[in-house]
């Protein structure tokens, strides 16, 4: 379970994205977070991650005080538990599509076979075998978005973020890829997209959808 | 970085061979070499003063010598000549072994095998009219010819008795291009040379150990020419270190976010800025030395040497030899890899220690 506790995030220069949050996900929810950009729905995902830490508040996951977490164990709890999908992917453009997904495991120093079969179901999930070995700079932007839930995957998270995974995408792609995430929510994952798309508010299998207006939940 | 490793290497490569090229030509130069001047210049030298040479206590030998450079317009190659004389002993122990097996007659000569290929080219097969410094013509027969390259370190040489040498140059019968002179006991080379000055106030007299000094200064990298490219060639790698060190570009900091944000901790992104800065360095180091290498002893540094030698004031050709530096390896592998490598993990670890979401923003 997530659970975010009066949650309030301060960026430099006094900026205020989150004020007084409070928030509960069920595990193998799927929740859409909906607002115009500037609400505040990204730093949301991002306490969830562990990317940054609330100014005041707690968030904790799985009774976990995510918040108090130093650094190095922080990057171990998303290591372990999320998979977040970037809205420019955020993929590295000097890797392959294989590099780029395998780069989660680089320092878990698994076998040879375990990243094999790891990176052969990932491409075969998400449709991208034929790419394998193909620099992600020259990929579509439907393919490098594939890539890119291929590498948030290849961990076997419990939780899954996306942050306007749509942005960037046609309907048609934007279908595909509402498609993989049915995928995902039927194997019990908890996912969190933060999104504008009105795509997302009618689909029946979100289970709620979140309004976030200036820094508030409403 | 490559680039800078090679020009760095070529230049300590180049150094370091002119050195070892001139210590050894230098083993086979007298201990003092007497010209005489004139309104400060050096003009030819009475002969008659080898006895008032010899004279002096602690001198083993006094030679008068006749060389000169011939130049041989239609070739547009300067010859080096040398007059011998059968009965006389030369420092230079390559020139004794060659009279030792050849005996000259005034109308004949020993010439070089690059010398020889280019009298022929130009219709010389077996004499050479040389053209005398007073316009008159003499006729000179090749006798034999000599390998010159690997034991004289001179390549176009020509070795004749000193009486035609003489009647080529045009000298009066009397007079030598210089006087050499050996010195039983090393040390007193310099107590020796200081009673011939006192002897011969008008003449210069050149120690070994001054011209090697003189050699080594402007060779070494602590003055002229190296010296300017070891500046120019340390302010670019400076530049590019300050660059690397002062901060990552936009770019490499989301890739440390984004590899923060997919689970990499501090420690794993600072092991791969490690192998990264290794495998460029130790590459970068590895292909320069290669590439230097090649330029400095297989290709003979073409251009640089000619660029290095003139500046160094050392006109003649010299063979590059090759000797294994370890000083020069060493320098070059703790400037180059250590350095790139610190300031490959320094402005990493800087950006890694810093919440994921801000470097990726």
């Amino acid at each position: 379970m997530i659970e975010l506790q009066s949650v309030r995030k301060e960026y430099k220069g006094g900026i205020v994205a989150l004020d007084g949050v409070d928030l509960k996900l069920l595990e193998g929810e799927l929740v859409v977070l909906r607002g115009v950009s500037g609400s505040g729905k990204s730093s949301i995902l991002s306490l969830i991650a562990g990317l940054s830490k609330p100014t005041t508040g707690e968030v904790i996951v799985d009774k976990k005080r995510i918040s108090k977490l130093a650094d190095h164990f922080s990057t171990l709890y998303r290591r372990e538990n999320i998979g977040f999908i970037f809205q420019k992917y955020n993929l590295i453009p000097t890797l392959s599509v294989q590099e780029n997904i395998l780069l989660p495991l680089v320092p878990q120093n698994l076998p040879k076979k375990e990243l094999e079969s790891r990176l052969q179901r990932e491409l075969i999930n998400f449709n991208i075998e034929s790419k394998r070995d193909v620099m992600v700079r020259n990929l579509s932007g439907g393919e490098q978005q594939r890539c890119a839930i291929a590498r948030a995957n290849i961990n076997n998270p419990k939780i899954i973020l996306a942050d306007e995974p749509t942005a960037n995408l046609d309907e048609k792609l934007s279908l595909e890829f509402i498609k993989l995430i049915k995928e995902m929510k039927s194997q019990s994952r908890t996912i969190v997209i933060a999104t504008h798309d009105p795509l997302f508010f009618d689909l029946a299998c979100v289970d709620r959808v979140i309004t976030v207006k200036n820094g508030k939940l409403l | 970085m490559t680039l800078l490793v090679a020009l760095l290497a070529s230049t300590f490569f180049l150094s370091n061979a002119l050195k070892l090229e001139y210590t050894k030509k230098i083993q086979n130069t007298p201990d003092i070499i007497i010209t005489d001047t004139k309104a400060m210049r050096e003009t030819l030298i009475d002969e008659n003063l080898v006895s008032d040479l010899l004279s002096i206590n602690g001198v083993s030998l006094a030679l008068p010598r006749v060389y000169g450079a011939y130049y041989f317009s239609k070739a547009d190659t300067i010859f080096k000549v040398i007059g011998v004389d059968e009965f006389e002993t030369y420092p230079d122990k390559s020139l004794n072994a060659l009279l030792l097996k050849n005996t000259l007659d005034e109308n004949s000569m020993l010439v070089s095998k690059s010398v020889a290929k280019i009298l022929k080219e130009n219709y010389y097969d077996s004499y050479f009219n040389f053209v005398n410094a007073d316009g008159t013509l003499k006729k000179v027969i090749i006798d034999k010819t000599f390998e010159s390259k690997n034991s004289f370190r001179e390549e176009y040489l020509i070795v004749m008795p000193k009486c035609t040498a003489k009647e080529i140059f045009s000298y009066p019968s009397s007079m030598v291009t210089d006087i050499a002179v050996m010195v039983a006991n090393g040390e007193e080379i310099g107590f020796i040379a200081k009673k011939i000055e006192t002897l011969l106030p008008n003449a210069k007299v050149n120690i070994k150990e001054d011209l090697l000094v003189e050699y080594e200064n402007r060779i070494n990298f602590k003055s002229g020419f190296f010296l300017t490219i070891f500046i120019i060639s340390f302010f670019t790698y400076f530049v590019i270190i300050y660059d690397k060190i002062s901060g990552l570009s936009s770019e490499e900091k989301r890739e440390v976010g984004i590899l923060k944000a997919i689970g990499w901790r501090v420690s794993d992104i600072l092991n791969a800025k490690l192998y990264e800065g290794l495998i460029i360095s130790l590459s970068a180091y590895v292909i320069g030395i290669i590439i230097a290498f090649i330029y400095v002893y297989i290709l003979g540094a073409p251009l640089l040497k000619s660029i290095f030698l003139n500046a160094i004031s050392l006109l003649d050709d010299c063979e590059l030899l090759f000797r294994v530096d370890y000083e020069t390896l060493a320098l070059l592998f703790f400037l180059s890899v250590p350095l790139y490598i610190a300031a490959t993990i320094i402005p990493s670890w800087s950006v890694a220690t810093h919440e994921a979401d801000e470097v990726m923003r």
